[in-house]
């Protein structure tokens, strides 16, 4: 009896050994094919540090909804979202992280940064070269919607920051500055993933307000023929973060292998990666090997202009925000 | 280019008349371009929002809950499927007549047989619930009240009350039961009791198992929600349909297996004894002394089997309720046997399931469809052990009973039933003295039944 006890726990011990890794990333849209290629560096950089072959799979949406899919029970090991506020969410409603999640990582977890910029047509018709002709009368611009994407809003913060510097913290000038940005948005699509098919696609408006990743991404995959990048004067500094989802990587056994899952996108070779997938990497090496892809252009933070995330929130995008009386002012 | 080219001749088209006199000049042409690509846009504009629209209540219609009415009743269903709520119910309205019953009063006349709203659902995708109560016949009785986590469908969980598993047609739903009172057998085993049973359906129904601990009744009882001892029965019965997924036709509505119970009543009681063995039309022609206590131990067996290809249906049972009871100093174990043989035929060729028939046309005669017919024939007996007598049992009771039974089922529909059937019993002893079970056995039953049931 003793010695099939013994083979019994030798041949449980063996095939907990020989078990794969799995991790699932729940991201927003455009960091699709950042992820796919990041996963099969990791996977190979894991596979020779342990042994162990891990299986990483991607799940992308609009940032805001990603968050709410793994509330209500999407069993995300790491989310590596658009805004620090949708991990908040994550932390506070479902309470699978803790509220402290974001000194974990370097760099408040923002192991890459993006900003928003303008893809316009060949040519550049309408003469766009700042935010401030983005309001003129006749341009149509193609945001997404920041009640639901991520990249929206960031959009909106930049749109709004702009505005503010314009008129010396004016903060009536500046919502009227984006009152008329968005009356001249004939289109708001639920994910910039989504703006960008608007724009590039369809055809549709004379400038793509978005992720300064999506535009380069778009004109590298148009061959360069159609469309122009402006970079605006001032833009907002994106700081998309990452954070491994404490409940489910301990339920899933994953914990080791999800936080230098994250861990590894600060290292050299995963900068490399985020950089050459257009997103700005941290790393000051990476980015000096990547300047001509990068225009330099002043930045400024939510946490300067806005007073952080939460607080942003709660005046522009909540429900009877500033966002949504402007969208009825606008009708 | 292609948009220049439609300007253009749309131009020339316009001014084409006077084309002998004017051309359109390379302004004009441009104007018109700037004019159609505005349009263009606002074309393009107005097909996106529309997408964009389409996509935003798809995306709404995914958290609104469904809410649907028809032959299965009112249900309704989250968005994610998750969570459910339907309203059943079921309605019976029969009617018993005897024929030279030697004068017994109150027989006769319609009754409520069974009214029963059903409350049934799902919450958190796997935790089902049923409340069941029933207005019918002169009490009102929580029949079901249950909660059933699922796990898979061979693993399931059942807590409340509900079906004890044992007899084969007991279990077999109320609604669509073939004839309008089950047949002897079913009284050797329980009813509704209150317990705890793992059950599933392994292989999609191939193996078929149910094992439950459970308060523990007398035989025909329904549990009154309490227990009325310490001891415990275990119940569990295991069903075969061996070859329910086979190619061959003939072979799959093929079905078989064994129900059975054991406890060991603590206390002595006349709650553990049945509350006495009735005819089809529910007349009692047996029960036990009124001093009559359980004793210890009681057991039951009960093989089964039914066969079903297309319209023909056969099912049969046979039980044995083994009990120990007890009279002053004087005990006995008695050994009350039953068995059924029932078979059925849809005259108008529909399928014969366990879940009953439905109608291939729902009844319309506007258009020459009157539903479905089935008829049905039984034969069943129940023998009481020769030691019940004379000291156990009440001395003016029969010691057995069997029954004929031929009917005829209409399914108008889906919802709809209505059921006639003829039963004729006749006893072995009882049929001395003035007891209400002396005039029950004194000479055959001959009951005639009819029955319009609801159901949704």
């Amino acid at each position: 009896m003793k010695t099939i006890w013994s083979l019994l726990w030798l041949g449980i011990a063996l095939s907990v050994s020989a078990k794969d890794a799995k991790l699932l990333n729940v991201s927003y849209d455009p960091t699709r094919e950042l992820y796919q290629d990041y996963n099969v560096a990791f996977a190979k950089y894991w596979k020779e540090k342990t042994g162990v072959t891990v299986k990483i799979e991607q799940s992308h949406g609009g940032s805001g909804k990603q968050a709410r899919a793994v509330i209500d029970g999407l069993e995300a090991d790491v989310v590596t979202l658009a805004l620090a506020y949708d991990i908040d969410a994550v932390a506070q409603r479902a309470r699978l992280l803790a509220p402290g999640w974001q000194k974990r990582l370097p760099q408040n977890s923002s192991p890459y940064t993006s900003t928003i910029v303008f893809l316009v047509r060949k040519g550049n018709p309408k003469g766009i070269k700042d935010w401030a002709d983005l309001v003129k009368p006749g341009i149509r611009i193609i945001p997404a919607n920041p009640k639901t994407s991520g990249a929206a809003r960031w959009t909106y913060l930049a749109a709004w920051g702009y505005a503010l510097k314009q008129n010396g913290g004016d903060e009536t000038k500046a919502r009227a500055f984006v009152q008329q940005f968005y009356k001249n948005a004939p289109v708001l699509d639920t994910g910039a993933r989504g703006a960008t098919t608007t724009f590039v696609q369809r055809g549709i408006g004379d400038v793509l307000v978005g992720w300064e990743n999506e535009a380069i991404l778009s004109m590298k995959e148009s061959g360069r023929d159609e469309f122009e990048l402006i970079v605006p004067s001032i833009s907002i500094l994106a700081e998309p973060p990452v954070a491994v989802v404490d409940k489910n990587v301990k339920r899933h056994g994953t914990a080791d292998v999800a936080q230098a899952y994250l861990e590894y996108l600060y290292t050299s070779e995963g900068q490399e990666i985020v950089a050459k997938h257009h997103f700005r990497p941290r790393n000051s090496a990476t980015t000096s090997q990547f300047t001509a892809q990068f225009t330099k252009l002043e930045l400024f933070t939510v946490d300067d202009v806005f007073g952080g995330w939460q607080k942003a929130h709660k005046t522009h995008f909540a429900d009877g925000g500033f966002y949504d009386q402007i969208q009825q002012a606008n009708r | 280019m292609k948009t220049k080219i439609i300007a253009t001749l749309l131009l020339g088209t316009l001014v084409g008349i006077e084309a002998a006199t004017a051309q359109p000049s390379e302004g004009d042409v441009d104007v018109l371009l700037q004019r159609l690509r505005e349009l263009e846009q606002r074309v393009k504009i107005l097909e996106r929002n529309g997408e964009l629209d389409q996509e935003v209540a798809m995306e709404q219609a995914k958290t609104i809950p469904t809410v649907s009415v028809g032959a299965d009743g009112l249900v309704v269903r989250s968005a994610d499927t998750n969570f459910v709520f339907a309203l059943h119910g079921l309605l019976q309205v029969d009617s018993r007549t005897f024929f030279d019953d030697g004068g017994i009063a109150g027989n006769n006349g319609f009754l409520l047989r069974r009214a029963r709203p059903i409350f049934s659902g799902t919450v958190f995708h796997d935790f089902d619930f049923n409340f069941t109560p029933d207005f019918g016949g002169t009490t009102v009785q929580i029949f079901d009240a249950y909660l059933n986590y699922r796990y898979q469908p061979w693993l399931q969980a059942r807590i409340g009350k509900f079906k004890t598993p044992i007899g084969l047609e007991y279990l077999q739903p109320d609604p669509v039961a073939a004839f309008n009172e089950r047949a002897l057998p079913s009284g050797l085993v329980p009813g509704r009791d209150i317990g705890f049973q793992i059950w599933g359906d392994i292989n999609g129904g191939v193996l078929s198992y149910a094992a439950g601990i459970f308060n523990g009744l007398g035989d025909r009882r329904n549990s009154g929600n309490v227990d009325f001892d310490d001891s415990k029965e275990f119940a569990g019965r295991l069903f075969t349909q061996l070859f329910k997924k086979s190619e061959v036709d003939g072979l799959r509505g093929l079905g078989f297996g064994v129900g059975g119970s054991w406890g060991d009543y603590s206390s002595a009681s006349a709650t553990g004894l049945p509350a006495g063995y009735v005819t089809d039309g529910q007349q009692q022609f047996f029960a036990y002394n009124a001093t009559t206590t359980t004793d210890g131990e009681h057991w039951r067996v009960a093989p089964q089997g039914y066969y079903y290809v297309g319209p023909f249906s056969l099912l049969g049972e046979y039980t044995i309720s083994a009990q120990n009871v007890r009279q002053a100093a004087q005990t006995v174990l008695l050994r009350n046997t039953g068995w059924q043989v029932a078979v059925g035929w849809v005259l108008t060729g529909e399928e014969a399931t366990f879940n009953g028939v439905t109608p291939r046309n729902a009844f319309d005669p506007r258009h020459g469809k009157w539903g479905a017919f089935q008829i049905v024939g039984r034969y069943s007996e129940l023998d009481i052990d020769n030691d019940a007598f004379p000291i156990y049992a009440d001395p003016t009771a029969a010691k057995a009973a069997q029954v004929w039974t031929v009917g005829l089922n209409w399914y108008p529909n889906k919802n709809l039933t209505v059921k006639t059937s003829y039963a004729y019993t006749t006893f072995d002893g009882g049929g001395t003295g003035t007891t209400p079970l002396a005039a029950v056995t004194r000479q055959p039953e001959q009951v005639f039944f009819t029955r319009a049931q609801l159901t949704f």
